[in-house]
């Protein structure tokens, strides 16, 4: 069965595939907040990114920190093929239920 | 200046408690990477203060909300039974609601504790979540007051405590919410322990 992801769950793992090797913590939550277009909370982001490991869709790794983060590690995230099908699940869900409308919808039923 | 500028000390110390042991340096590296990138320089120590301790919260709030909302609901049903059906007695009303109050800070541990695997957290979600509801319930009672408050309504007020009780009990549960908080989160962590043991035997 196709797993089913959130709008937060998709915009996250989203900003990991764009950013690719570059997707860490502050990163992607750059990403995210550009793509919605809002203000989110780095624990919202977290959260996310630990359910999405826990569900086997990302993988992490420890890599080095920087001068301005005083060398604290940064958390390098990196999409795996079951979050890669779990994207596409989710678009091909999301153009089914589309399927036949035109694009914006106009007046009210 | 800005590269060297730290958040405030407790407000990390308080983040290390909300996060797994080996969640704490990359996710409070990434937070003062925004810091000093970009909030201090936009908006000065004061306000980047501010913003840090609110991501702070951010870790434990959004189910210390839920049962602050809870709390509240519960301390505005017994407040209005109170004064439109008071009983001749309030021993039974009060045991409930007690018990349903600390069941509530219990259980708002316990989540937390169970979210992060730190019982600390589980304290921090009981201060949080009495601290939260203390205001709505404050809040709530004072419109309760605005639109009741004819002389048969104040005498029923007056009957089951006064507006002391009404207006200071809430704020007097942000103790107990440390201790019921860190007492759920203890629960947590001893049953977390017994379903690894079960698991590996």
């Amino acid at each position: 069965m196709a797993e089913i992801l959130g709008a937060f769950e998709q915009a996250v793992l989203l900003a990991i595939f764009r950013l690719g090797e570059d997707a860490y913590g502050r990163a992607i939550l750059k990403e995210v907040q550009a793509r919605l277009e809002r203000e989110v909370a780095a624990g919202a982001v977290h959260a996310t990114l630990e359910r999405l490991a826990k569900k086997g869709l990302v993988v992490s790794r420890l890599g080095p920190g920087t001068p301005v983060r005083s060398g604290r590690a940064r958390r390098f995230y990196r999409v795996q093929a079951k979050g890669v099908r779990a994207l596409n699940d989710s678009r091909a869900t999301v153009d089914g239920l589309w399927q036949g409308l035109r694009w914006p919808l106009r007046g009210c039923v | 200046m800005t590269a060297t500028a730290y958040p405030p000390r407790w407000a990390e110390a308080l983040l290390r408690t909300l996060l797994k042991p080996g969640d704490f340096e990359s996710v409070s590296g990434d937070l003062l990477e925004q810091y000093r990138d970009s909030i201090y320089p936009a908006r000065g120590r004061r306000r980047a203060d501010w913003w840090y301790a609110r991501q702070v919260f951010a870790f434990v709030s959004p189910g210390a909300r839920f049962f602050a909302a809870l709390f509240s609901a519960q301390f505005l049903t017994r407040t209005a039974l109170d004064w439109f059906v008071p009983p001749l007695d309030f021993h039974t009303r009060s045991t409930i609601s007690t018990a349903l109050g600390v069941g509530t800070l219990l259980a708002a541990g316990f989540w937390a504790a169970w979210r992060s695997d730190s019982f600390a957290t589980g304290a921090v979600a009981g201060v949080v979540t009495a601290g939260l509801a203390s205001v709505t319930s404050i809040a709530g009672a004072a419109g309760m007051l605005a639109i009741w408050h004819d002389p048969q309504a104040m005498a029923a007020i007056r009957g089951s405590g006064g507006l002391d009780e009404i207006f200071c009990l809430p704020f007097m549960m942000v103790f107990p919410g440390l201790l019921l908080g860190a007492g759920g989160g203890v629960a947590c962590t001893a049953l977390k322990r017994l379903l690894l043991m079960l698991n590996q035997t």
